[in-house]
């Protein structure tokens, strides 16, 4: 018979294996890395699986511990794998491009409508680590700001800013794909600096309310 | 709620962060202004592009049969396992321990004692604290949570206390104490009942009088002793003479 502990925890936390190797994966790109990180994980939250709140989020739980690891064991690595920095990402702009003169429901439906999962994969591997994980953490597994923001360690602006800067790069290399492959037209007009939009100081919801607040009061 | 505004928080609402007043106050902006409702529309449907591009991958087999093989593996350690201790009694957290070392390697093996390997694993893992604040306000958190009164050590004027936490070693409740020295290193105590607990290993050295057993993991000193009745295992992210020091002017202290 299955000791209660054990019996607990695959209860518990072996249900949302599927989703952290999936992340693990996609922080690590490499698949013999990313089964040691889900293992490595895994058996530290078996270990203090008697600190986890019965009732609360355990896959948030699970995650912050796979995060930790990953920080811990893989990041130095990881970095040195990174080929495309901030500076260097793309330029072009999904939105301007889909949102712009000319452009209607055929040059959205073309570009969204003919990507490719493996042209998804390939440019989300290219976006630097910290921004891609809140992309997976946000739009994968659909974590709260909150919660990445316990998961990542960071506050919550900290996480907002890195989404935002994660899918802009996201859309910019999608977009690059696109042209490159003749599914869109190149177009100059679209390109901006993916910098100069939204930046910290548009993302901070917190400033936004209180200056809301402020302004309701006058 | 105007254009700015709106660019400002599009983040927020596309991914379900927005409340009430601030929701409604976007969506009424939204109707009467096509630019910002396409924006927030491109938005949306490449999020939900980029979602349906994206599968969650199939977990191999192997990784599955792993895990299920480190989970239900019991490894007999006589050394580790006393014959007092009888196996359904031992806390899953110590058999994890086992797990890891056993099937993945991955926690180096440089002593024998199960809680020596308990604070290293903890030293390298970012836990949340249950208390924060200095260490004369963390100690006295501890205050009716332990069979034991708590006395954060002192390690001079250049350390702060960062939290505390309440822990088990074995099946005893105990401290969990995190410091940051001045110069960025991080050293931790594991205060603990140190009935039933080994802390010997081969390195031994004394200090004030006091026997302290060394250790290392990955990137971590560890040294363990027993003071009043109290068994300590401190870890620091640095080498073990630092270590060494850092302990031998706290017990002068």
């Amino acid at each position: 018979m299955k000791r209660p502990i054990r019996a607990d925890f695959e209860r518990e936390a072996l249900p949302h294996l599927s989703a952290l190797y999936g992340a693990a994966l996609r922080m690590t790109r490499d698949p013999k890395d990313a089964e040691d990180l889900v293992q490595e994980a895994l058996l530290r939250a078996y270990r203090f699986f008697d600190t986890f709140e019965a009732g609360t989020n355990c896959k948030a739980w699970l995650f912050r511990i796979l995060t930790n690891v990953f920080c811990n064991q893989y990041r130095e690595r990881e970095r040195e794998h990174v080929v495309m920095t901030e500076a260097e990402s793309s330029s072009a702009n999904l939105e301007q491009f889909l949102s712009g003169a000319g452009a209607g429901r055929d040059s959205e439906t073309a570009l969204l409508g003919r990507m490719v999962s493996a042209d998804v994969e390939k440019a989300l591997a290219a976006v630097p680590p910290d921004f891609r994980l809140a992309v997976v953490l946000a739009d994968l597994e659909d974590f709260s700001y909150k919660e990445i923001a316990e998961i990542m360690d960071c506050p919550a602006g900290t996480v907002m800013s890195r989404l935002y800067r994660g899918r802009k790069i996201l859309q910019g290399l999608l977009y690059d794909y696109a042209v490159e492959q003749g599914i869109i037209a190149g177009s100059d007009d679209a390109a901006i600096d993916t910098k100069s939009e939204g930046g910290a100081q548009t993302l901070d919801l917190e400033a936004f309310r209180r200056q809301k607040r402020g302004g309701d009061a006058e | 709620m105007n254009c700015a505004e709106t660019t400002a928080t599009a983040q927020a609402y596309i991914d379900g962060e927005l409340d009430g007043v601030d929701r409604e106050s976007m969506e009424r902006h939204l109707v009467g202004c096509p630019v910002c409702a396409g924006r927030v529309h491109v938005q949306t449907r490449f999020r939900a592009a980029v979602r349906a591009h994206l599968h969650r991958p199939e977990v191999p087999f192997a990784l599955r049969r792993r895990i299920e093989e480190a989970l239900g593996a019991q490894p007999i350690a006589p050394r580790r396992w006393p014959t007092w201790m009888s196996l359904p009694r031992i806390v899953p957290a110590a058999a994890a321990v086992f797990l890891i070392v056993a099937i993945t390697g991955t926690v180096r093996r440089s002593h024998d004692s199960m809680v020596i390997e308990q604070a290293a694993t903890m030293a390298t893992t970012q836990m949340p604290m249950d208390v924060t604040g200095d260490c004369g306000s963390i100690a006295s958190w501890f205050r009716g949570r332990l069979g034991f009164p708590v006395h954060a050590p002192a390690l001079g004027s250049g350390a702060n206390c960062q939290g505390g936490r309440l822990v088990n070693v074995g099946e005893r409740p105990a401290a969990y104490l995190v410091y940051l020295l001045s110069d960025g290193h991080r050293v931790t105590f594991l205060v603990f009942d140190p009935r039933d607990q080994p802390i010997e290993s081969r390195d031994r050295r004394v200090v004030n009088g006091r026997e302290i057993y060394l250790g290392s993991g990955p990137g971590i000193s560890t040294a363990a002793y027993r003071d009043r009745g109290l068994g300590y295992v401190v870890t620091a992210d640095s080498d073990e003479d630092t270590l060494t020091r850092l302990l031998t002017a706290s017990f002068t202290r």
